[in-house]
């Protein structure tokens, strides 16, 4: 088993990794791709977190809602991820000693593995009308998480 | 191009004069104010895009198809316009800063024209077939010009973000 440091470089010398450093506006074009999936990424999560928060479609069922959206969360999400490794092979060491890229990657971790346990849990709980505690407490934690991933990919330039 | 040879030279006027301002330079050549403009703009794109495009899913019968279109819109539009509000704000800001750079910036010119296309969407949407939304709001699929228009939302919206982050390569 190799340390992570170890897939880095393997990245940044990957077929890839050359591509992404030479090409003229592969990375641009790949940064554009990475930012429309944002946009639908932020908008799914926004919308089953604010239907969990009993602000919006409070009438409608909160697993339905979840299910159809969580569709577009996770086709963004995916497009993110590989459009993700394309950015990061033009720039594999940079991110590997970037505290703002490690603080994203476990960001993104407690996102996913909370998605896909506790809120899909409070999701499936979830009756119509007001929220209770539990279901606010489980959305403004999936909200705070999820900015965390986003404001700590913004750092990753700017740091 | 009478019109283009007149208001060109005063577009370019007023872009300088922002350029020039002390606020404009203040955000321009301090450390960090542009960058978190920057970071604000960049991460509202949820609340705006991220929003406005549930409602286009919606009506080409992708998504929330057992929900009514209005009751959709009803939820959609206040974080839409809260979006639109802070990408405005934002974005006049960084505008402010760098307008003499952004005049001569050739993505910076078609974003321009695409947000005046895409803030006309609605206006023919609103005064058109959704006048007449109550008849059809409970179909899983709108209809044909309720489709052409989340389309064109869609993808005019995706052309500014595009142009947006094109702006920073020119």
């Amino acid at each position: 088993m190799l340390s992570p440091q170890h897939w880095f470089t393997a990245l940044a010398q990957s077929a890839l990794g050359h591509y992404m450093q030479t090409s003229q506006w592969a990375f641009a074009i790949t940064e554009m791709v990475h930012l429309l999936a944002l946009a639908a990424l932020g908008g799914s999560v926004l919308f089953i977190d604010l239907r969990l928060l009993g602000v919006v479609l409070k009438k409608e069922s909160a697993a339905g809602i979840s299910r159809d959206l969580g569709r577009i969360l996770l086709v963004s999400l995916t497009v993110m991820i590989v459009s993700g490794i394309g950015l990061l092979s033009e720039e594999a060491m940079k991110c590997y000693f970037s505290p703002a890229f490690r603080w994203k990657m476990a960001l993104l971790a407690a996102s996913v593995v909370f998605y896909f346990t506790l809120h899909r849990r409070a999701v499936q709980l979830a009756a119509t009308g007001a929220a209770d505690l539990w279901q606010r407490t489980i959305a403004v934690i999936s909200l705070t998480l999820w900015l965390g991933v986003g404001v700590a990919g913004r750092a990753i330039g700017l740091v | 191009m009478v019109f283009l040879s007149m208001t060109e030279p005063i577009l370019k006027h007023v872009c300088q004069v922002f350029y020039d301002s002390h606020f404009g330079t203040a955000i321009r050549e301090s450390d960090n104010s542009f960058s978190i403009i920057e970071s604000v703009h960049v991460l509202a794109i949820t609340l705006l895009v991220g929003t406005i495009s549930i409602l286009d899913l919606r009506m080409l019968g992708l998504v929330l198809c057992e929900i009514p279109v209005t009751r959709i819109a009803r939820a959609v539009f206040p974080f839409t316009w809260a979006g639109f509000g802070v990408m405005f704000v934002s974005g006049f800001l960084l505008f402010w800063a760098e307008a003499a750079k952004n005049y001569v910036n050739p993505a910076f010119r078609v974003k321009v024209i695409l947000l005046l296309l895409v803030g006309l969407n609605p206006l023919l949407f609103h005064t058109s077939v959704y006048r007449r939304v109550t008849e059809w709001e409970h179909e899983h699929r709108s209809p044909w010009r309720a489709r052409a228009a989340a389309l064109a939302s869609l993808t005019l919206w995706s052309g500014v973000i595009v142009a947006g982050r094109a702006i920073a390569y020119f």
